[in-house]
């Protein structure tokens, strides 16, 4: 038992920066749980060792490659900056619990549109997020075939000039009106198809597919 | 079932990263196996969850397709074999159910754990954390690797961990512990040299004195690499050609290494274009002259 003990003490010193620095400052009086007195030496040891930094640099950048594989569009509206800090916000409320990239982007996004109904303002961040969110939706493997076939999006402002200016790694400024909806179908090749299901301007668009398809490459390059 | 008999010289190999694809395609004459982290390939959908593992049609086409052209290897990161707080008995079925397509001649794993309890679940840290090299550890493992034996009838290996902190009052040395656990379990060893180069760098150790001790007739795969440093620390980032120290042990093991099928060279994706074509290409073929020159045997080797 104090095998498993050991072991999550340790990670959440690789997690935890709280904690790391609580076992940093009080010692073996900040660890909790069925401890042996060699295991408590060697964690108080572990707390001060620049291991342990750069321990946690790899466990944090992992987790933010994958925020920048999966919601490259979202990464590049929040700003490297604002990301870190919206990052280290999530992260603090939610381990990771998984290796797979999907379920820390949906993490994300739940993190991100709570924070939007608290008060965050972020410029046209409310679509951008939307989506990415029901991309990730529309290529989520699911199994058995249940993935759904096509997923809707509202956007206020013209979804073409805003998401091609991101794609490009832009930040978007003074994007015309304009209130329409766009309508994405999974394609057979693992990507997505966007079009317009209503606007003032009727043509169909293939600029969703082609973002997705950088993503789905990025994602790959940066998987495990 | 029983381990196999043969394991195949098969040369030089390259781990497979989607952004390498083209380079695989176009200079699959520079190596001789490739290499794959199968779990990038897949998604493990959780426990409970039918299936719980969805292959990805795309990725695992194209290994299919490389199949056909030479053999291919998986070196997994998702068993967490270490792990106290779970063993993941589904990832060895997956791993089974791919040996039936991919009819690879050994597998392997990390030696180190990612799951661990957190709260009322779990985390995992998705680094590949280090365990104490205590008897303790090898009560664990050893019974681990014989389920993972019992399923799979070809060699299982276990790679040498990198760790950036390390234990006090250990109660073996890493080869001693590495020979205590083939001799246990009767796992085979993946010699990351990388590894073991980041490992001495930043610890202060010589890495010939663990090629002295440890029993280097359980060596079948051997991995190279680069990295970086990063706030006064050397990580095992996989992001360059390997350094000349990692070559000189490489110089230095590859002949000792009786049994060893192949060398693979490990180069994260993202890293690729900064690399370039040209220096992967000149890495392989400095691998493939000192294979030549160190293990000109074509045939497998009996274990």
């Amino acid at each position: 038992m104090s095998q498993q003990c050991f072991q999550a003490t340790m990670a959440r010193l690789v997690v935890d920066a709280v904690f790391r620095d609580a076992v940093r400052s009080k010692g073996d009086a900040a660890l909790t749980g069925d401890l042996t007195s060699l295991e408590r030496k060697r964690l108080t040891a572990i707390a001060v060792d620049r291991g342990l930094d750069a321990t946690r640099m790899l466990y944090k950048g992992f987790r933010l490659s994958k925020l920048y594989a999966t919601l490259p569009l979202t990464s590049a509206l929040l700003g490297e900056k604002r990301l870190g800090r919206e990052a280290d916000l999530y992260w603090a409320a939610r381990v990771s619990v998984s290796l797979y990239y999907f379920e820390e982007a949906f993490g994300f996004c739940d993190h991100l549109q709570a924070r939007l109904k608290a008060g965050l303002r972020v410029m046209y961040l409310d679509e951008v997020l939307a989506y990415e969110r029901a991309s990730l939706e529309l290529q989520r493997p699911r199994g058995n075939g249940d993935s759904p076939d096509v997923y809707d999006v509202e956007f206020q402002h013209d979804p073409e000039i805003l998401l091609n200016r991101l794609a490009r790694g832009k930040r978007p400024r003074a994007v015309p009106m304009l209130k329409c909806s766009v309508r994405g179908h999974a394609t057979k090749d693992e990507g997505v198809q966007w079009h317009f299901l209503s606007n003032e301007s009727s043509e169909s668009t293939n600029h969703g597919l082609t973002t997705r398809k950088r993503v789905i490459e990025s994602r790959k390059q940066h998987a495990l | 079932m029983s381990t196999s008999t043969l394991v195949p010289k098969l040369g030089i190999g390259l781990a497979y990263q989607p952004a390498l694809r083209s380079f695989i395609e176009e200079e699959k004459s520079r190596f001789d196996f490739l290499e794959v982290v199968p779990d990038i390939l897949w998604t493990n959908l959780g426990r409970g969850k039918t299936p719980q593992y969805v292959d990805n049609p795309e990725g695992t086409s194209f290994i299919r397709k490389m199949r056909n052209e030479m053999v291919v290897i998986p070196h997994s990161i998702g068993l967490s074999i270490g792990s106290v707080y779970s063993f993941e008995r589904n990832h060895i079925l997956q791993i089974k159910s791919w040996y039936e397509w991919l009819d690879f001649p050994w597998h392997s794993d990390h030696l180190a754990y990612n799951l661990a309890e957190h709260a009322a679940g779990e985390m995992n840290v998705g680094v590949t954390l280090p365990m104490p090299r205590d008897r303790e550890t090898l009560d664990l493992l050893a019974p681990r690797v014989a389920n993972v034996r019992e399923q799979l009838p070809v060699p299982f290996l276990l790679e040498n961990n990198v760790y950036y902190f390390s234990f006090s009052d250990e109660e073996m040395t890493e080869a001693r512990f590495l020979n205590r656990l083939c001799e246990m379990s009767g796992c085979y060893l993946l010699l990351d040299l990388h590894n073991l180069y980041t490992n001495c760098r930043n610890h202060g150790l010589d890495p010939y004195a663990f090629l002295d001790e440890i029993d280097l007739d359980r060596v079948i795969e051997i991995h190279i690499a680069g990295g970086m440093e990063y706030g006064g620390v050397y990580l095992d980032a996989h992001s360059d050609i390997s350094p000349p120290p990692v070559w000189e042990l490489l110089d230095h093991v590859l002949p000792l290494c009786k049994n060893v099928g192949g060398v693979v060279f490990e180069l994260l994706g993202s890293w690729y274009e900064s690399v370039g074509r040209e220096k992967l290409s000149a890495q392989l073929v400095r691998m493939k002259e000192l294979w030549m020159r160190h293990q000109p045997a074509a045939q497998g080797v009996a274990l």
